[in-house]
């Protein structure tokens, strides 16, 4: 069979270009880059929010593309089970439209961060994480200013298992000093119920070249390479 | 500012008596008040180079013996040929007045300028560098404001944008206070077709000028006029006169463009930037030899009941120009109402000669296309200041501190210390091309995809010793920003600067202006380095203190590295390597920051650059890396070298064990062999096994090197042979030191 991705291009997505590098180039996945008022769901078999500023972050980071029609189309693909994952704005897209529980606010320092931080995996089932073990330790960098994840109870995401990644040290310990931007429960990364749906604040898309790593991985191509054994574990 | 009134409509014009009769004369009548606000924003010192242009005489041709510039001075950006089909533009201006008086919004809206400035080259701006001063930090409010927000500026338009802030430079003096600055430079690249296919000129006649992106308000009118003069207690009431940036419009601007560029059908591109509408339509026609009818009625405004003086002279941001051709008009608008921006075609080219601009019925411009870029230049005087003689003859004191509280302190100081601070707060990985990231190295390092080609760029210069010496203190700046990239493995290409100065209708600020300009020529050509680009910046002064800036002659260089392999870095990799210490250390203290931190004091004799030895040691290094001999390579900049060394310990967590003995002039004291800042230095690792080699090749090149110590996996650094004794250092309290000035700062 063969599979066919969309990236999205909200006004303001900075990502796309970046995304579509490392699906096409990399790991020579058959991908779309598409306007957001143009994207029609029937041909694809996953879609990708990816990170930016969406109609530039205002009045909040995802909220104004949260109601573009592009999401009205990702919600019949949500609705289905094919894979909907978004990506640092698009993680912020995510939770605005409701797709996924919580909400994103301003990092605890008040400003934007730019760093190479440590992600532990905490649900391996996922569409952007079933390629992974549980309890490995990741390497990516986050760009952001709104990563602080918030959310009402965290008790009812853990008896779902919706969260999928944290912020972890090295070793995987979850200390302060790990979670850069003082995240509820050090949480990075969040799913739906039905674990199709995934949002993400750090960028796979950046760590997915030994070259741009400082530390020589390439974690990024296995939230890619899940998606892809998403979609054919579903198909067969 | 003068208050004129000419046919019953007033407006406030900068320019001199003289100028206006020279206007008058030129158009051998009297100029409309739309006219006569045209020249006065055309001419002044911010648009036509008035005062610098003579002196700018001298870089003529500076570019013209080297095949691989596709465009130099005059253009709005550098353009070079890296090969493989691409080209690269580059280009650095000042946003300093603005900023100083309004931070986030200046240093912003400078970052918005230097992206359209690369973006109507037709290429992609895919990086930024910002260099900054300001005054000091420690209790200073003040500084501390226009830093914090400074930086944010920065970061929130640049992030927005998705175009990576890969390096900077910061300095705090206190000569920056109330006078700081903000420069900022941006790369772009994009195939050598694209380049070709959209000049910022109007070539033919018969072509539709479209203005795009935002409104016209009437914010910065006159922004041009009021950087061309000094800032007073008068200026907080300039506010209204900076303008406000939109990142989110700018980045489909970036989009837009660059998908109209790609159709063939854009003949002619150009930013509204200073000057606004003025100097983007005469500068299409006049530069492009042609002519053309512009209908103001077609603007769309912010606001109703703007007259044609206000939109000919709003510096409203966002806006570009494009020169297109009538068979894709259609095609070019379907690209801008893809992504919902708002446009107008606002009249045609034709080949008169002479710029026509109507409102509606009416005619309010009429002139000869080049008549505005044809402003009178003013021969400046220059002359030394006298109080050079006594800084010169500073004398360091004896030292009284111990030495190695001496280099915490160093390590410790704002300008020598972590600028984490500042680049955690910049997105400098969007575009997945950073492969040496910020603090990461001396240079930034992207990869040029789809190629095995790397470019390299630094920016910077010593202003505290451009201060004692602008003719030795820039070429310093120039060995400095070309060892930056050498040290990660570049070779440099070309060179662009912006020179910030004093005002040069005095002539002492003059003066350093006329010696930096010098000394960017003298080497620049002696090293076969092309200059392919610059800025002027004068009149940072400050009224009230009647003091002007420490001279700022900014660099930035950009080289290019071939192969992945041959990318080097700056943390020392392994214990039980060598290190060696290339180039000569002479007692060259005046300006140190040893100097500044230590005794307070200003003075001394700043480092002389020795032009051939420079160009036999990256000849040398050039060679090692041929020979893959280098290991890890950081070139000595300011506090001197162990200052160097430290930071290279940082990263992997190792020490260094020197033995300093017999490896300097007998004559040198403790602190000059240690904190001297001797340009064209560098600390490099390498295999004991390299040793003979790389001290034959040294040989051959007559280059000054000492084998002064091998790494050691305690982190640690131990000295020997200084006449003080054996001196111990912990690298984990010089971290912890290098670290936490700025953060203990700012974050109160």
């Amino acid at each position: 069979m063969s599979i066919k991705i969309a990236v999205i291009q909200f006004p303001g997505a900075n990502c796309d270009l970046d995304t579509i590098h490392v699906l096409k180039d990399v790991m020579h996945i058959d991908v779309d880059l598409i306007w957001h008022n143009y994207f029609k769901e029937s041909k694809y078999d996953g879609v990708i929010l990816p990170g930016g500023f969406s109609f530039g972050d205002y009045l909040r980071g995802g909220i104004i593309a949260a109601h573009s029609p592009a999401i009205d189309e990702a919600k019949i693909m949500l609705k289905d089970g094919r894979p909907v994952i978004g990506i640092c704005n698009g993680c912020q897209i995510l939770a605005e439209a409701q797709f996924i529980p919580g909400a994103f606010l301003h990092n605890e320092s008040l400003k934007f961060i730019c760093k190479w931080v440590n992600l532990k995996v905490e649900n391996n089932n996922t569409a952007f994480s079933n390629k992974m073990n549980l309890g490995d330790v990741l390497a990516l960098p986050i760009a952001h200013a709104e990563g602080r994840y918030f959310v009402d109870s965290i008790k009812e995401l853990e008896e779902n298992n919706q969260i999928v990644f944290k912020y972890s040290d090295e070793e995987g310990e979850l200390t302060k000093d790990a979670n850069p931007n003082g995240s509820l429960g050090s949480i990075a990364g969040i799913c739906n119920l039905e674990q199709n749906c995934v949002g993400l604040m750090p960028h796979p898309e950046r760590a997915s070249e030994k070259i741009l790593s400082p530390m020589g991985t390439e974690h990024g191509k296995l939230f890619f390479n899940s998606m892809l054994e998403f979609i054919k574990r579903k198909v067969s | 500012m003068t208050r004129v009134t000419l046919n019953g409509e007033d407006a406030e014009i900068e320019m001199t008596e003289e100028e206006f009769e020279k206007v008058k004369e030129l158009l051998e009548r009297e100029p409309s008040i739309t006219e006569l606000g045209a020249f006065d924003v055309m001419w002044s010192e911010h648009c036509s180079y008035k005062s610098s242009r003579p002196k700018l005489k001298i870089f003529e041709d500076a570019e013209a013996n080297y095949d691989y510039v596709l465009a130099g001075p005059g253009q709005d950006a550098g353009v070079i040929d890296i090969g493989d089909g691409y080209a690269l533009a580059f280009r650095i201006e000042s946003h300093n007045h603005p900023s100083a008086i309004e931070p986030y919004h200046g240093a912003a809206t400078g970052i918005g300028g230097i992206i359209r400035d690369i973006l109507c080259m037709g290429v992609r701006p895919i990086a930024l560098l910002d260099p900054l001063r300001f005054g000091k930090l420690k209790n200073n409010p003040h500084s501390q404001w226009l830093f914090k927000y400074v930086v944010k500026g920065i970061a929130d338009y640049g992030n927005c944008t998705g175009i990576p802030t890969i390096g900077g430079e910061v300095e705090f003096d206190e000569s920056f206070e109330s006078n700081c600055l903000v420069n900022v430079a941006c790369i772009g690249l994009g195939t050598i077709e694209d380049f070709k296919h959209a000049p910022s000129r109007a070539y033919n006649p018969g072509d539709y000028v479209v203005l795009m992106g935002g409104s016209t308000g009437r914010d910065g009118i006159h922004g041009v006029t009021f950087a061309s003069r000094t800032l007073t207690e008068m200026s907080e009431a300039d506010r209204p006169a900076v303008q406000i940036g939109d990142p989110f419009t700018k980045k489909l601007i970036i989009e837009a463009t660059l998908e109209a560029v790609k159709t063939g059908f854009v003949r002619g591109l150009k930013d509204l930037g200073g000057g606004g509408l003025t100097c983007a339509t005469s500068e299409l026609t006049g530069d492009g030899n042609t002519g053309g009818n512009i209908d103001l009625r077609k603007v769309f405004t912010r606001e109703p009941g703007m007259t044609s003086y206000e939109i000919m002279l709003s510096e409203s941001q966002e806006r570009m120009a494009f020169v297109v051709k009538p068979e894709g008009l259609e095609t070019v608008l379907g690209i801008f109402r893809k992504y919902e921006m708002a446009f107008a075609v606002i009249g045609r080219t034709d080949d008169s000669k002479v710029l026509k601009v109507f409102d509606g019925e009416s005619l309010v411009v009429n002139l000869p296309a080049k008549a505005l870029s044809e402003s009178p230049t003013f021969k400046r005087q220059e002359k030394k200041p006298l109080y050079l003689e006594e800084l010169l003859t500073q004398k360091t004191p004896k030292l009284s501190l111990e030495i190695d509280e001496i280099i915490y302190k160093l390590i410790a100081s704002e300008n020598i210390c972590s600028k984490e601070w500042v680049y955690r707060q910049y997105d400098h990985e969007v575009g997945v091309r950073s492969i040496v990231k910020c603090g990461e190295g001396d240079s930034g390092v992207l990869r040029i995809i789809g190629t095995d080609k790397f470019i390299a760029a630094s920016v910077g210069v010593n202003s505290k010793h451009c201060f004692l010496d602008p003719y030795e203190g820039v070429k310093g700046g120039l060995v400095e920003e070309c060892g930056n990239v050498i040290a990660n493995g570049a070779k440099p290409m070309a060179m662009v600067n912006c020179c910030n100065f004093g005002n040069p209708e005095i002539a002492e600020s003059f003066w350093y202006f006329s010696k930096a300009v010098d000394g960017m020529n003298d080497f620049c050509r002696t090293m076969k380095i092309p200059i392919v680009g610059g800025n002027v910046s004068f009149y940072n002064e400050d009224e009230v203190k009647k003091t002007a800036i420490k001279a700022t002659p900014m660099i930035m260089v950009v080289g290019l590295i071939e192969g992945e392999e041959n990318i080097i870095t700056l943390p020392f990799k392994k214990a039980g390597d060598n290190l060696f210490l290339i180039g000569e250390t002479k007692a060259e203290l005046g300006g140190s920051e040893y100097h500044s931190v230590i005794y307070g004091l200003k003075g001394g004799i700043p480092p002389k650059i020795d032009d051939i030895k420079i160009k036999a040691t990256w000849n040398f290094i050039f060679e090692l890396y041929e020979n893959g001999l280098i290991i890890a390579n950081h070139d000595v900049n300011k506090g001197g070298f162990v200052i160097s060394i430290a930071e290279m310990c940082f990263k992997n967590n190792l020490g260094a064990e020197l033995d300093l003995t017999d490896c300097f002039d007998k004559t040198l004291r403790d602190d000059e062999v240690l904190f001297s800042e001797t340009y064209g230095r560098f600390i490099i690792e390498a295999h004991p096994n390299s040793v003979n080699k790389i001290l034959e090749i040294a040989n051959k090149h007559r280059v000054d090197i000492k084998n002064i110590g091998t790494l050691i996996s305690k982190p640690e650094i131990n000295v020997r042979g200084l006449n003080y004794g054996e001196l111990k250092l912990e690298v984990s309290k010089l971290k912890d030191k290098f670290d936490s000035t700025i953060p203990d700062l700012m974050e109160i």
